[in-house]
């Protein structure tokens, strides 16, 4: 049941419905079952995950409030950490490792019997398993208390809108807000639908329409230098349409419901370096890598060199969170690389533009600067796209101009009119944001004109809602 | 409250304003001839039995394909030229505009090869052999007999016309249905077989109850959601979301039909395989150099046809090309935008066409 699907529209008003009428309590049982209907329209087998996680988290978190002993609180707080990263090491890395392990001894000259394991990858592993973590990791750190209802918990962990590819909540941010009853107000469901709308367009008229045009050369054997080139830039703004598409609508039925969710992006491609990026792209993630992965390395405390080792071990691991596969363990790699760079200079230079930024000059560097910024992003999802880590080579080489047998021609299907005229708008939406500073930039305008843009918004929704639609690209993580 | 309930009402009536606006925009555009892309992006949209109707009116409107493979035409063009032709083998093909790209191409090489074209427009393979068979009369001993199968329009064996499963080009010419039986192959041929046939359904309504309760039988493309509210074309935005929704049903149909080709929704691939031995033992029977053509197109979700057919091919010794050994699908760079063939490419087949003529000792010149 995607986003994009009818069904899925029928489910939330069927949701709603029952919704409004029911109690805080009601509610929160119902939406419980909800999110199961939700998830087993997948594959119902997957539940079982979901609640070994659930089950052994609320009872390692109750455990670990109660406990004073600091060793049986580090245990218990291994139990859920076996267990989580156990279930992503069984159902998302162990096909991958045991066939690194086959190529390796094949490399030496060893041929392992080969066998191939049929592992299905859950939908949304990596999300409520990362999700959890945190839950358990803040009670072990005494950050939070554990909830007594187990239902609620229950609902944390499996909250339909953000079940299958995020944001990533922290307990403290989500369970309260299942705990206390719910504000419905005209006003959430005004922003909400705003915020399906957006969503939309940014996956149906944009994502899904240029796909074909990203697939056609990332599939191609024979692309010249042009094609990658275009067909990256294509997919720098699939990825980020679709990914950040599925939040907007995540957020916007939740908060329809009376949630608030977090932002998870916010006008990544505005960076003009490393670090911006990374506070303004998948930041539910980002966050907790800092949370939970650099900071317990040491974090920017282990000197110079440590800092760059924390940097890189990071985001290694976060580029094999993506997925079970080389070219994400390399974009993470490049990720850390260019996190362990920008520190290295920004010792010595300011940020680019900074304290000129009202200026003309400062404006103009800055422009500058997010431009070249984002061809460096536009390497690493290539990186990230690529289907073998031969493309990767061939690809960088044909960039490079060293492939003497590369056609020089332009190949790339277009996208579609609606898809153009989509991003020229989601662009102006961007930046409207960034200028404001304020996700509602628009609440401050004369009814009309609001009603003008949400019937531009539909009507464009409409001419661009004619591609085939597409699961979403994060999904598979 | 108050103020949300006066944004919608303004956005309703907005969105209502900007669809007149448009409406009226399209009308004046298409009037004097100008935007033409954009005029027609909006009438993908229009029901079908819309746009057959709206072809009917205008005749002269571009992309009309009402009149376009009548089978009965097709074959009563052939017997006029067959009465008249030199009485000499000829390559006959019956494909679609991949198979006459080729044979044009083949025909550059070799200007003294004459070529009688049967073709409709992203014709399905049951189109294709229908068309073989009713022409049977129309070819002599000696001649070279194409059939050409698209992967493309595989999924249409499941239908009785282009109209149900080509939502934005509905073709409405027709044909039969195969299905595998123990005999070989059962043909299921549609209620209405002519363009007269289709202009009688309108004086006829019980003539149009039957067609459409045939095309609900047989027909698995035959949806609601295409054919159904025509009295919605007039609003642009409506025809948005009509084609919006008739992507989806078609994809989710299309993918049922090849989902399962053993049992489920349609055993194409068994039909095929009869298909081409029929085919083959038709024309060897007859004196016929018999050469079947597998056109791979770029789209990936295709069902692969060397895959399917190959190894049958072989076994019976039927000549066959396939495009897929001399072209790789994934390269985009052979394709032109509208998904056929680039001519450089063409070529390739045709040399390849032109070899195995050769090679299975057919006399196709004058």
């Amino acid at each position: 049941m995607l986003f994009t699907q009818p069904i899925f529209w029928v489910f939330f008003v069927i949701v709603s419905a029952l919704y409004v009428l029911l109690p805080h309590r009601g509610q929160n049982r119902m939406l419980l079952v909800a999110s199961y209907v939700f998830y087993g329209a997948w594959d119902w087998r997957f539940l079982s995950l979901i609640l070994l996680s659930t089950v052994v988290d609320y009872l390692v978190g109750l455990r670990m409030a109660r406990e004073n002993v600091e060793t049986r609180r580090r245990w218990l707080l291994t139990v859920s950490l076996v267990v989580n990263l156990g279930m992503l090491a069984v159902f998302k890395y162990l096909g991958f490792f045991v066939d690194s392990f086959q190529q390796l001894l094949l490399s030496v000259g060893y041929e392992a019997d080969p066998f191939a394991l049929s592992i299905v990858l859950p939908v949304g592993i990596s999300f409520y398993t990362f999700q959890t973590l945190s839950y358990t990791i803040d009670i072990y750190r005494k950050q939070l208390e554990p909830t007594q209802d187990p239902l609620d918990f229950a609902l944390f962990v499996a909250f339909f809108p953000q079940l299958v590819a995020g944001p990533i909540e922290r307990a403290r941010n989500l369970l309260p807000n299942i705990s206390a009853p719910r504000q419905l107000s005209w006003d959430a469901l005004g922003r909400g639908a705003v915020l399906c709308l957006i969503g939309l367009i940014k996956k149906v008229v944009i994502a899904d329409a240029i796909a074909p045009s990203v697939d056609a050369v990332y599939g191609s054997p024979d692309a010249s230098r042009l094609d990658i080139i275009f067909a990256t830039w294509l997919f720098a703004i699939q990825i980020y349409c679709d990914f950040s598409g599925y939040t907007d609508i995540a957020r916007g039925v939740a908060k329809m419901l009376g949630f608030r969710l977090m932002r998870n992006f916010a006008q990544p491609y505005f960076a003009a370096d490393p670090q911006e990026f990374w506070r303004r792209w998948h930041i539910s993630l980002s966050t907790w890598l800092k949370d939970y992965l650099y900071i317990p390395l040491g974090g920017n405390r282990s000197g110079r060199w440590g800092t760059y080792r924390n940097l890189m071990a990071t985001m290694t691991l976060g580029g094999l969170w993506h997925g079970a596969a080389w070219n994400f363990v390399l974009w993470g790699l490049y990720q850390g690389m260019l996190l362990s760079l920008h520190r290295a200079l920004s010792g010595r230079h300011r940020r680019v533009g900074e304290g000129e930024k009202r200026s003309l000059l400062g404006w103009l560097w800055r422009g500058l600067a997010i431009i070249a910024f984002f061809q460096v992003v536009c390497y690493g999802w290539l990186l990230f796209r690529a289907q073998s880590f031969e493309q990767i080579q061939d690809f960088t080489l044909r960039l490079a101009g060293l492939n003497a047998t590369m056609p020089a021609g332009f190949s790339v299907p277009g996208p579609p009119l609606a898809a153009i005229l989509a991003m020229a708008f989601v662009f102006a939406w961007d930046v409207l944001i960034e200028r404001s500073g304020n996700v509602r930039f628009y609440a401050s305008w004369p009814l009309p004109v609001r009603a003008a843009l949400y019937a531009g918004m539909i009507y464009l929704l409409a001419f661009g809602a004619t591609t085939q639609t597409s699961n979403f690209i994060y999904f598979q993580f | 409250m108050k103020t949300q309930a006066k944004i919608i009402a303004l956005t309703v009536l907005t969105v209502l304003l900007l669809d007149i606006t448009v409406a009226s925009v399209l009308r004046v555009a298409q009037q004097q001839g100008r935007l033409g892309a954009l005029v027609q992006y909006f009438e993908y949209g229009r029901s079908v039995p819309g746009k057959i109707e709206r072809w009917r009116e205008q005749p002269g409107l571009p992309g009309n394909l009402r009149d376009v493979a009548w089978r009965d035409d097709l074959v009563a063009e052939s017997q006029a030229a067959f009465a008249t032709e030199a009485d000499a083998p000829r390559v006959r093909t019956y494909g679609m505009s991949f198979v006459n790209d080729i044979l044009r191409s083949a025909s550059a090489l070799d200007p003294d090869m004459v070529v009688d074209a049967h073709a409709g427009p992203a014709a399905p393979p049951n189109f294709t052999f229908a068309a073989f068979e009713d022409d049977a009369m129309n070819r002599r001993p000696g001649d070279v007999v194409v059939l050409g199968i698209l992967s493309s329009s595989v999924h249409g064996m499941a239908a009785l016309s282009n109209r149900t499963w080509l939502f934005e080009q509905p073709a409405p010419f027709t044909y039969p249905i195969y299905r595998p039986s123990s005999d070989g192959l059962t043909r299921i041929d549609p209620l209405v077989a002519s363009l007269e046939d289709e202009d009688a359904l309108r004086a006829d309504p019980n003539a149009l109850s039957e067609w459409n309760e045939q095309l609900h039988r047989e027909d698995s493309f035959f949806s609601p959601v295409t054919f159904g509210g025509v009295w919605l074309d007039h609003s642009p935005f409506m025809r948005l979301v009509r084609r919006a929704f008739a992507s989806g049903v078609m994809t989710s149909r299309s993918k049922s039909v090849l989902s399962q080709p053993a049992d489920g929704g349609f055993p194409y691939e068994e039909t095929l395989r009869r298909m081409a031995v029929a085919f083959s033992d038709r024309a060897r029977a007859d004196g016929q150099v018999p050469v079947v053509f597998l056109i791979q197109s770029r789209s990936p979700g295709d069902p692969d046809l060397r895959n399917i057919l190959v190894e049958t091919l072989e076994s019976a010794e039927i000549p066959y090309l396939a495009t897929a050994d001399y072209y790789d699908v994934r390269n985009p760079s052979g394709f032109l935008a509208d998904g056929h063939y680039r001519k450089s490419v063409n070529a390739l087949f045709a040399e390849a066409f032109l070899e195995l003529r050769d090679a299975n000792g057919a006399r196709s010149r004058d």
